[in-house]
């Protein structure tokens, strides 16, 4: 295989993804460990190797004694097209084993329109792809990851999920199917004993039915292994859960090709759309020591020259000043630079921003989410037109030029007054510029908006909510691109909104789009995140041929009492708190920031692992 | 104070790019301790030289680079050093401590030995049967890629000695080239060449540059690392 795999590289695009060796992946042989675990990232190389979760994992894994974690990706077509024709199964980047050697094969789910990606690996894998059909002989298929809060569409094809932080689950399992493998456990008590720990949701031992008008009527395990309710996993506590010491570092250039020090996990901002703020509560930080010591060992470990600040709000650290004056004290001699990803437009920085800047200046980004105060407060975005004037004003004096403004268009109670207020503050942010005197600003001056249409998730207040038609979508990127032409300085960049339809159906789909996915996939859909690759028409067909209308997951307000297909999770926030704002935010009602108060989302019910919670708010 | 440092690159890193080694080779040195001199300016970072790019693909036995140093180092030692941090499909061969006045590796380098490995195929075959009637002729004309870009070039002049082993597996060519006035010669295109007296479209192969030459003071052939310092 090493021979044609040799020849195949000589003949694609950018061999150098399919080839492994990077430093800090010499890990121990894999004929030695007791378990293997194939970590694989449903997108390409450059992708994968920009995750911080994966790099979590592997090295979790690869700390255990017994075990072995090498990483697997997704070809690009070529290699994919070459590996068919030569009969070379899906192999990992570090000992080249196929797929289906692997005992366990673990996803990572960050996108829904990564789904295709899935089937395509296990098939090319040599893995059967429908869970139903996989033998004794076969691994065992897990995901994780964000977009395992709704598994169902995945369902068939995945044999367990991990539901919540992945860092203790992850050893569970491995630990548990090792145990399994030595006493030789059948594959169906295998999968019972998974249903038994927490976090972990075993679809095939589950079962769903539907009334007439299509809704879910019932949602029930048929085993008694199996909970009624999946809890997520937790960390408690940032400070001791696992954080690698050392991690790949790729030679070609990658998306993140930096040490990324996650400071803090979860937000306390509470934003209505946003589902990894609700799903990622309650926000637990890292102190300044123990990023100072995950750094310290990085920087050491990869030689790399750049730090990014990684985390939902990084502005919102509460001793961000601190981290930022200490991490450069402590590399200036490195020649390391701190760079800060997600600007938050309220966030205190210009302290901050005046010491990033003497280590390296990049384009801000700013995220206003909507045009108008009014629709900024229907999705509980806490910042007005005056902060985020005065944050322009600032990065303008500071030296910057360049600033990037992100929008989502389609928003529940949308009018065209507040598409119109997306033009406006691109319009403001380019008087703003010209506010600083002409020897004071930085030349040339690019003001980009960019807006996204508007996806309903599961798990956030607008989980009921209907997306726009694309008829309505198109009708409002031509009349806020209309606004744009009279603004000079600034511009304006849309999507494609049949994208945006599809990752409604996947995010909020039932067990049926299952049958979708596969049609798609046999059909010849993959790579639909990128592009050039999405077909929608090949999309609505497999709808059509599964008996399925779009038109039912995306484009449908769902009613307070419809069992939806995630209920049985128990993300933490309850659906009682996500009703309430759903109703707060069709009345324009902001809620508050729970460094301010709690507002009882749920979480509390988890003693100790709130530092905002109110118990007695339950 | 510079070191010049002989390494490997393998075969798993073949398809790693100029930059992109560079890059690999500038966090290497960061993760040493070694008293590495860093550029001065806004941007401060290692200013690493290559003695020759060497083409995406092709094996590197004994690549060479020279590294700008702050404090006196053994050779010895900053193999060490760096060995500890590579992988192992990077591998620092020697190193050697030379003063500033050295000559930059660039403006040393008079050609390089390679070698090519093809598995027996047809193809292969058909490559070894016209390689005796390549290294006769005087003239081989093929399409070659420069920097003032693409031309019809008599290939033949570059290569200086050539010769061809057949094995019961494979048959290696190995040959000398030497740079001339606009460059020098890619194994693939001399391969490409090969090809097109063969007859056939291409073959599988893997090339490996074995060494990157220099003339000494006295004109004969070496490896450049071996240059005396004055
Ligand atoms: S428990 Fe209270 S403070 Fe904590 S995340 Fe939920 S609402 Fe916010």
């Amino acid at each position: 295989m090493t021979e044609q795999i040799e020849r195949l590289l000589m003949r694609v695009e950018k061999p150098a993804r399919y080839t492994g060796s990077e430093m800090n992946t010499d890990v121990k042989p894999i004929s030695q460990a007791e378990i293997s675990f194939a970590f694989c990232f449903p997108d390409t190389y450059e992708v994968a190797m920009s995750h911080l979760g994966l790099k979590i994992l592997y090295s979790i894994i690869n700390n255990l004694p017994y075990a072995v974690c090498e990483r697997v990706c997704m070809p690009w077509v070529d290699m994919l097209e070459g590996m068919k024709a030569e009969n070379v199964p899906l192999f990992s980047l570090e000992s080249r084993t196929p797929l289906h050697q692997f005992d366990i094969i673990g996803f990572t789910l960050q996108y829904e329109m990564s789904f295709t990606n899935i089937l395509e690996m296990l098939w090319l894998g040599g893995v059967p792809v429908k869970a139903a059909e996989r033998g004794e002989q076969d691994p065992i298929v897990v995901a994780g990851g964000p977009c395992a809060s709704n598994p169902e569409p995945l369902h068939a094809f995945i044999d367990a999920f991990m539901i919540g932080d992945g860092e203790d689950v992850i050893v569970e399992v491995v630990s548990l199917l090792n145990e399994c493998k030595k006493t030789g456990v059948p594959r169906a008590e295998r999968l019972r004993l998974l249903a038994g720990i927490q976090g972990v949701y075993v679809p095939s031992l589950y079962t769903a039915a539907y009334h007439e008008d299509g809704t879910l009527r019932q949602f029930l395990p048929i085993d008694p292994a199996a909970p009624e309710t999946v809890q997520k996993q937790y960390v408690y506590d940032m400070n001791t859960t696992a954080f690698p010491e050392s991690i790949p570092v790729p030679y070609t250039q990658i998306v993140h090709d930096r040490i990324m020090l996650e400071i803090m996990r979860g937000c306390t901002r509470g934003c209505r759309f946003c589902q990894a703020g609700m799903l990622y509560r309650p926000v637990r930080e890292r102190s300044v020591d123990t990023l100072l010591a995950q750094a310290e060992n990085l920087v050491g470990s990869t030689g790399y020259e750049e730090i990014s600040l990684s985390s939902l709000s990084s502005g919102d650290y509460s001793c961000l000043p601190a981290l930022c004056q200490r991490l450069m004290e402590r590399f200036a001699e490195k020649r390391v630079s701190i760079s800060l990803p997600s600007l938050r437009i309220d966030s205190v920085l210009k302290d901050s921003l005046a010491q990033t800047q003497r280590v390296r200046k990049s384009s801000l980004t700013f995220a206003p989410e909507a045009g108008t105060q009014r629709m900024r407060d229907v999705i509980n975005k806490g910042v007005t037109q005056e902060d985020l004037l005065s944050k322009l004003k600032d990065a303008f004096e500071g030296g910057w030029s360049s600033v990037k403004l992100y929008f989502m268009l389609g928003l529940p109670t949308e009018t065209d007054a507040d598409l119109a207020g997306i033009a406006s503050l691109g319009e403001a942010a380019v008087k703003a510029y010209y506010a600083v005197p002409k020897g004071q600003r930085a030349k040339g001056l690019r003001v980009t908006c960019s807006a996204s249409v508007f996806v309903p998730k599961p798990f956030t207040p607008f989980q009921w909510c209907a997306q726009d038609s694309q008829e309505e979508v198109i009708r409002k990127q031509r009349f806020v691109r209309q606004q744009f032409t009279a603004i000079r300085g600034a511009s304006f960049n849309w999507h494609d909104p049949s994208v945006s339809l599809m990752e409604a159906c996947f995010a909020t789909g039932d067990r049926r789009l299952s049958d979708v996915l596969y049609r798609a996939w046999q059909l010849g859909c993959k790579l639909d995140g990128w592009s050039e690759h999405f077909k929608l028409d090949v999309w609505l067909q497999a709808f059509t041929d599964c008996g399925l209308s779009p038109d039912f997951y995306a484009h449908r307000t769902r009613q307070e009492d419809e069992l939806l297909p995630w209920d049985f999770i128990d993300i933490g926030v309850t659906k009682r708190f996500l009703w309430r704002e759903y109703q707060r935010a069709l009345n324009a009602q902001t809620t508050r920031d729970c460094r301010l108060g709690c507002n009882g989302c749920g979480i509390e019910r988890m003693k100790g692992l709130c530092s905002y919670a109110d118990d007695r708010s339950v | 104070m510079r070191m010049i440092v002989v390494f490997e690159k393998g075969l798993p890193v073949r398809h790693i790019g100029h930059l992109d080694l560079m890059r690999t080779m500038q966090r290497a040195l960061r993760r040493t301790d070694l008293p590495i001199r860093y550029s001065n300016g806004f941007n401060p970072h290692i200013r690493l030289s290559f003695a020759a790019p060497l083409s995406v693909g092709v094996v590197g036995l004994r690549e060479v680079m020279d590294v700008p140093m702050s404090a006196e180092v053994t050779g010895a030692y900053f193999q060490q050093a760096m060995n500890r941090v590579l992988p192992s499909c990077l591998r620092v061969v020697s190193a050697r401590s030379v003063s500033d006045t050295f000559p930059t590796l660039m403006a040393l380098v008079a050609g390089s030995r390679i070698r090519i490995q093809l598995s027996i195929c047809a193809e292969a075959m058909r490559v070894a049967e016209v390689f005796p009637a390549f290294m006769e002729a005087t003239e081989c004309v093929t399409l070659r890629k420069t920097k003032s870009g693409e031309n019809m070039t008599n290939i033949r002049p570059f290569i200086a000695e050539g010769s061809l082993e057949v094995t019961g597996t494979e048959a290696i060519i190995r040959c000398v080239i030497q740079n001339r006035q606009d460059g020098s010669l890619k194994p693939a295109v001399l391969m490409q060449a090969l090809c097109e007296l063969a007859g056939i479209t291409s073959v599988d192969y893997i090339a490996y540059r074995e060494q990157i030459m220099t003339r000494n003071p006295q004109g004969a052939l070496i490896g450049v690392e071996e240059y005396p310092d004055a």
